[in-house]
């Protein structure tokens, strides 16, 4: 990755001396504009993500151009759409894919073994300062680990895997500032939401969110915010590398800490906007159905009855919201008539479930568990709702039809607060529900869990 | 490549995003199939998205076709035989998506709230104007970076980038 050597100049300015963090990134790798005057630069890519629907809709047209994937050890494929496949269309769609991935000699170490964003986090390859293209628009997720990662449909990645290069321009970004202390009830996605109540559903189209990160949040809740960025229209979501990241890829990785001290952004760096969340004065949130425009306190949902709490996706299927989800339920069982989905984010995260006892408290609960894939996340299999059925997810889309009928409810809440509303059967704020015990280990251990995140030595009984 | 782009509208809301425009039921690599879930899910046009809408220019408002990256849910338009997209403002994987198939795709910041469909939309590229039959005068449409206006005059991103592609058409054209 070599640094422009000359001081890099945008179209229509002077040189960017103060920079962003996604300026740091790109500036140092772009040259010319694609086209005279335009403020769009081809990016070399550093890895590319792939699953199985979205790569499936190009290998026909890929084929016909006669070429092949520039370097196919950049090339990060999972299957976790149709994994195992539900219909036989669904299956023909999954070989094809394959078949792709045979015929160009890709990796095929991560099919099977969760959801596409989940693997990219938890792995090696994934690396701060990177340029990241995904084939999903949750690819944001890996600004987490300080890489900028960014979502595109089928033919701009197609672009990608022919040439190595991304069509992009360099976006502005908002800074956003976390502060104060992070009680143990409040989670990344109460935050993902606070952020999206603030600045609107479109709020961030074609801008970054610089996230900085002063109130010590867990990995796993940065990874939920980072997920959710896309959810207020935003390129990438990325957190300023720092000491809880590093902490994180030696846990991950270990070997020597990464340096990351390039990717600080400079103090005088230029931001649309500059907004500060003191995440200690947030209740437990809940997005309304049917989008991101009502979001409300979850203690003010008029205590809405459900049908289904689903637990899950790349937004909400980590080990900090099954471990939550565990303390909650366990010795509980969930509310009559209820049914509760449980999903991890990856098999490394089931696996983690089943040594540790999470899985042993929620399924004694009455827990429906499932193999890591997006499920009824995406509306595909294993936890779909009928007309009038009402969900509480922890996914990160509430659209209409998302996980089923276009006449179910879909409301978007915490791990806590769906656990809770397993209980209850009902949308609450959790506190009501956990009454004043102990909240104290939520928070603890989220890489890897140890047995205490759920509460001593809980499950063995 | 037609500087004049004009066609009846189909108008749409706020937010629509790309589960509702086509529910992720109707994901294919069937062409017909992902034809028929053309705003499945959108309310109040299920039956209109079965109607034959080619030639239609779509006017939308703020943060159209947010959502997945599904491309489905822009090839759709293409299938469809929409001729163009306007909205108060695009979300960017959609923008990207659709243009990257050819289809143009534009932002007018200031397209007024009530809005009929038919009326007839009429949108000059070089001018970066949109004027309505139902309304008087013309609006501004938000110019677009040079490198969209020549990846829809190649005819999407992979002729652009000089490889074959075969881009969807409405049936029967
Ligand atoms: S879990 Fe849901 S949001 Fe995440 S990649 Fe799968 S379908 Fe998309």
């Amino acid at each position: 990755m070599a640094a422009c050597e000359r001081p890099f100049k945008l179209p229509r300015g002077e040189p960017v001396k103060q920079q962003t963090l996604v300026e740091k990134i790109l500036l140092r790798k772009v040259d010319e504009p694609i086209v005279k005057g335009s403020e769009y630069f081809r990016v070399p890519v550093d890895l590319v993500l792939g699953h199985d629907a979205t790569i499936a809709l190009l290998v026909e047209r890929f084929r016909k151009t006669g070429r092949h994937v520039w370097d196919p050890s950049r090339c990060f494929f999972a299957a976790d759409h149709f994994a195992p496949p539900s219909t036989p269309e669904r299956a023909d769609i999954l070989t094809r894919y394959l078949s792709f991935m045979k015929e160009e000699g890709i990796p095929q170490d991560l099919l099977y073994r969760g959801i596409s964003h989940q693997l990219m986090i938890e792995d090696k390859r994934c690396r701060p300062g990177m340029v990241i293209c995904g084939a999903d628009s949750h690819t944001v997720m890996a600004g987490g680990v300080g890489a900028f990662a960014m979502g595109l449909g089928s033919t701009d990645i197609m672009a990608v895997l022919l040439t190595g290069q991304a069509i992009l321009p360099v976006p502005p970004s908002i800074k956003i500032t976390f502060t104060g202390e992070l009680p143990p009830w409040l989670f990344g996605k109460d935050l993902a939401l606070e952020i999206i109540r603030q600045i609107g559903e479109g709020g961030a189209v074609d801008q970054v969110l610089e996230y900085h990160d002063l109130a010590n949040l867990p990995m796993d809740s940065r990874f939920t915010v980072s997920n959710m960025s896309v959810e207020a229209g935003a390129t990438a979501g990325i957190f300023v590398p720092d000491e809880t990241l590093n902490d994180y890829l030696l846990q991950r990785d270990g070997g020597e800490p990464e340096d990351t001290a390039w990717l600080r952004p400079d103090p005088g760096a230029a931001y649309a906007r500059d907004i500060t969340i003191d995440v200690g004065r947030i209740k437990p949130l809940v997005a309304l159905p049917g989008g991101m425009s009502r979001i409300i306190p979850a203690g003010e949902a008029d205590h809405q009855r459900v049908d289904q709490v689903f637990i899950g996706s790349c937004a909400g299927g980590r080990i900090e919201d099954l471990a939550v989800a565990a303390r909650v339920l366990r010795g509980k069982r969930v509310a009559p008539g209820v049914r509760l989905v449980v999903t991890p984010a990856s098999q490394a995260i089931f696996e983690e479930c089943l040594r540790n006892g999470i899985f042993a408290a929620l399924a004694e609960a009455g827990a429906m568990i499932t193999n890591s894939s997006c499920g009824a996340c995406g509306g595909i299999d294993k936890g779909l709702i009928g007309a009038g059925e009402v969900c509480v997810s922890t996914s990160n889309r509430n659209f209409r039809g998302r996980m089923g009928s276009p006449d179910g409810l879909i409301y978007l809440a915490s791990p806590f607060t769906a656990a809770a509303a397993a209980v209850a059967g009902a949308v609450v704020d959790p506190r009501e529900v956990f009454g004043d015990e102990d909240f104290g280990t939520f928070h603890e251990n989220p890489w890897p869990v140890s047995a205490n995140a759920i509460g001593g030595a809980a499950c063995s009984d | 490549m037609q500087r004049l782009i004009e066609g009846p509208a189909l108008v749409m809301g706020d937010n629509v995003n790309t589960d509702v425009l086509h529910p992720s039921r109707f994901f294919s690599l069937d062409d017909a199939k992902v034809r028929e879930g053309f705003l499945q899910a959108t309310s109040n046009l299920q039956d209109v998205g079965h109607t034959d809408l080619s030639g239609k220019i779509i006017l939308a408002g703020d943060n159209f076709g947010c959502g997945s990256s599904r491309e489905t849910g822009a090839r759709v338009f293409l299938l469809a035989g929409i001729k163009a997209v306007v909205a108060r403002s695009i979300a960017r994987i959609f923008g990207r998506n659709v243009r990257n198939l050819g289809l143009p795709a534009f932002e007018c910041p200031d397209l007024p709230e009530r809005l009929e469909s038919g009326t007839i939309v009429t949108i000059d590229w070089d001018r970066w104007t949109l004027e309505l039959s139902s309304h008087p005068g013309a609006l501004a449409l938000k110019p677009q970076d040079p490198f969209w206006k020549a990846v829809v005059a190649e005819g999407g991103l992979m002729p652009f980038l000089g490889f074959k592609d075969e881009v969807p058409h409405a049936a029967g054209q």
